[in-house]
């Protein structure tokens, strides 16, 4: 598997030089290469955010299978997938703070906030989150395996941070009642749901390519993180159909409208080919397949494409309830920059976010190399 | 003529337009107390000059048809609004849209006065059109920010900078706006857009020696315009670029006796606006028509603008 990871090493830093452009053009010219707008108000750095936040989040629920419930076969896991959680909570708050149009008060979130805003709430959470995954990282840097009550301490307020961190940033979307599409329960509901996901999808690449401990515990953990994760599959295709026919048998032309943008729109191939056929059908019959899920490579493979698959969901959740028009005509009413519902990222917006999961792949690929206590586990899961 | 005579003329015009202010002043409340007679009788108002200010007995008698512009209605009972204590007013704004012509001339307006941007508008004009031919249909429907007294933007902020004022104005405080967006997103009506630093003038070729070339338009556009009574040129990315935006129904304006800019430069009077808590004044009126709408009522925001259909 050195040869996966020097792949992953070359990818990451190309991605880390495609990114620079974005990164220069974001924080030193603006927003005004963007796509997104007036409004399509949120695009790819908040659909980008929230599939980041939902990797940290699930990856802390991974977490807790070693520290916290104590899962003999998840030992070793742990600091791995608490590793994962504190690389891509970065991401995501990079990806989100790119988004905002004056970055720089973003104290004022702490000092001067509204407690009512699921927006506040969400930066406190995440505040709190990061704290919780940093300073467990470090109890299990000193401690090693062993799950002091410290640590198991952390892991329950992590656990519960790490829920209404995943809920939350659905609610922040489910409570605009003007968004018909985004104005159900099932969201913030689904949304743990969808976290949980994309942490065993992370975890199963993790483990498949990065795995050090004995080939009969490895191939176990493969394949119970792929039945979990074909488990995880079949409920979230349950929950989108769910709320598709919801949405479509229910007739609310808003809500009808985002639906159709989604599955017939000018970006059908995003939600058939990239969410649906890669992201969800190849992933279950791959993983279903005993020797093909116990496979490192394609094991390894599957995670990823499962991954690409919820970055594709994420963005299908937020761009087509954006393209449609609040009021008929608006679109024609004014025209200029920045004020239209045809959405496709810019190259500008590509290229930030490219470089943000370089930046999110190198930096796990350095922690496991070079930090002591990562190395560690390697070692210690091997004996 | 003469230089004494000159000087003489000079002096009267002065002291004419000193009595004129100083009337124009003190007579808001009479000429508000005298308007129904006024409308009523014209002839009165010539007989009366002396007790309205000349500016509105100049708009009055200037229709061909002898009818009153509303325009001047609507100013004086905005004096007499403003003398009551701020929160006593309820500002609201009645569009008729059967009077509407589709001219955007609001549109422009608002953009001239609050010197906006490419990409952000506050008042754009939709179109709708129903129908087969030949039994069609069209309408033009100005939307400004329907100010909601129930606004589902304001509690979405996560610091505070968007809330409802004491008059019921929904502002944005540009300095505390951190830009995220939540509130755009949040508006059914899709009544805000975020300002992304741009010029109209901005990639425009020079053209050298001509008067207004690219550099004067674009120092134009770099000038401070004044919402909110604050003076803020556009430089670097100083708010409001980098911010949420949108209609505040002129609060500047409205703050020293006058009406938003969409209202004056509406050509066909179609937009009407002033203190919904002043039971006699026109907006009073129109709303307690029975063909008045406002837009989204379901929703429970409550707008402030209300419809004639």
């Amino acid at each position: 598997m050195m040869t996966v990871k020097r792949v992953l090493y070359v990818l990451g830093i190309v991605a880390l030089i495609l990114g620079l452009y974005g990164f220069y053009s974001r924080l030193f010219i603006g927003e005004r290469d963007v796509n997104y707008g007036s409004y399509v108000t949120w695009g790819l750095w908040v659909a980008m955010y929230l599939f980041f936040a939902g990797i940290a989040s699930g990856s802390f629920v991974i977490a807790t299978l070693e520290y916290l419930f104590e899962v003999p076969l998840f030992k070793g896991t742990g600091k791995l997938a608490l590793w994962a959680a504190m690389v891509t909570l970065p991401a995501a708050l990079i990806s989100i703070g790119m988004d905002l149009g004056h970055l720089e008060r973003i104290w004022k979130v702490y000092l001067q906030p509204n407690p009512t805003s699921l927006l506040a709430q969400m930066v406190w959470g995440y505040t709190i989150f990061g704290g919780v995954i940093l300073l467990s990282l470090w109890l299990v840097a000193r401690h090693g395996h062993r799950s002091t009550f410290a640590v198991k301490a952390l892991m329950m307020v992590g656990f519960v941070m790490a829920i209404f961190v995943s809920g939350g940033v659905g609610a922040l979307l489910g409570v605009n009642a003007s968004r018909a599409v985004w104005h159900v329960g099932l969201l913030p509901a689904q949304f743990p749901i969808f976290s949980l996901a994309t942490g065993v999808a992370l975890m199963l690449t993790i483990v498949s390519f990065f795995g050090t401990m004995e080939d009969a515990i490895r191939v176990r953990l493969q394949r119970v993180l792929s039945i979990g994760m074909v488990v995880l599959l079949l409920v979230k295709t349950y929950l989108l159909w769910s709320d598709f026919s919801m949405s479509l048998y229910s007739g609310v032309p808003q809500n009808v409208d985002a639906i159709n943008a989604v599955m017939y729109g000018d970006y059908w191939w995003s939600f058939w080919i990239l969410q649906i056929v890669l992201g969800t059908i190849l992933p279950i019959i791959v993983l279903i397949m005993p020797n093909w899920s116990k496979n490192r490579l394609l094991a390894g493979l599957t995670g990823i494409v499962i991954l690409i698959g919820f970055g594709a969901a994420r963005a299908n959740i937020v761009f087509p309830a954006l393209s449609i028009p609040e009021l008929e005509g608006m679109a024609e009413a004014f025209s200029g920059p920045h004020l239209n519902f045809d959405y496709f990222p810019s190259l500008m917006e590509w290229s930030l976010t490219i470089g943000v999961v370089g930046l999110a792949t190198l930096a796990y690929l350095i922690g496991i190399d070079r930090l002591p206590f990562l190395k560690q586990t390697s070692s210690e899961v091997t004996q | 003529m003469s230089e004494k005579e000159n000087v003489k003329q000079e002096s009267d015009f002065t002291r004419r337009n000193f009595l004129k202010g100083l009337m124009g002043a003190a007579s808001a409340a009479t000429a508000l107390a005298a308007y129904e007679t006024l409308v009523n009788n014209p002839e009165v108002l010539l007989a009366q000059e002396d007790v309205v200010s000349p500016g509105i007995v100049t708009a009055l008698t200037s229709a061909d048809d002898g009818q009153v512009d509303i325009l001047e209605r609507m100013r004086a009972e905005l004096s007499q609004a403003l003398q009551k204590p701020v929160a006593d007013r309820r500002w609201v704004m009645v569009i008729d849209l059967r009077k509407c012509v589709g001219c955007h001339a609001c549109t422009i307006g608002c953009v001239a006065e609050n010197k906006l941007p490419p990409g952000v508008v506050y008042r754009p004009v939709l179109e709708e059109e129903w129908g087969t031919y030949p039994n069609v249909g069209r309408r033009f429907i100005p939307r400004p920010c329907m100010q909601c007294d129930n606004p589902p933007c304001t509690p979405v902020c996560p610091v505070n900078a968007t809330f409802k004022n004491e008059e019921g104005i929904v502002e944005v405080d540009y300095d505390q706006c951190i830009g995220c967006r939540a509130c755009l997103t949040a508006c059914p009506y899709g009544a805000r857009t975020s300002d992304f630093g741009l010029t109209y003038t901005e990639g425009l070729p020079v053209a050298d020696g001509l008067i207004a070339g690219r550099t004067n338009a674009e120092g134009y556009e770099r000038v401070a315009n004044f919402e909110y009574s604050e003076a803020r040129p556009r430089e670097g990315h100083e708010s409001p670029i980098g911010n949420a935006r949108k209609c505040h129904f002129c609060l500047h304006r409205v703050r020293v006796g006058e009406l938003p800019a969409c209202v004056t430069t509406c050509i066909g009077r179609a937009t009407m606006f002033g203190d919904a808590n002043d039971p006699d004044s026109l907006v009073s009126e129109m709303i307690a028509q029975p063909n008045v709408m406002r837009l989204k009522e379901e929703l429970g925001t409550s707008p402030r603008v209300y419809y004639l259909v």
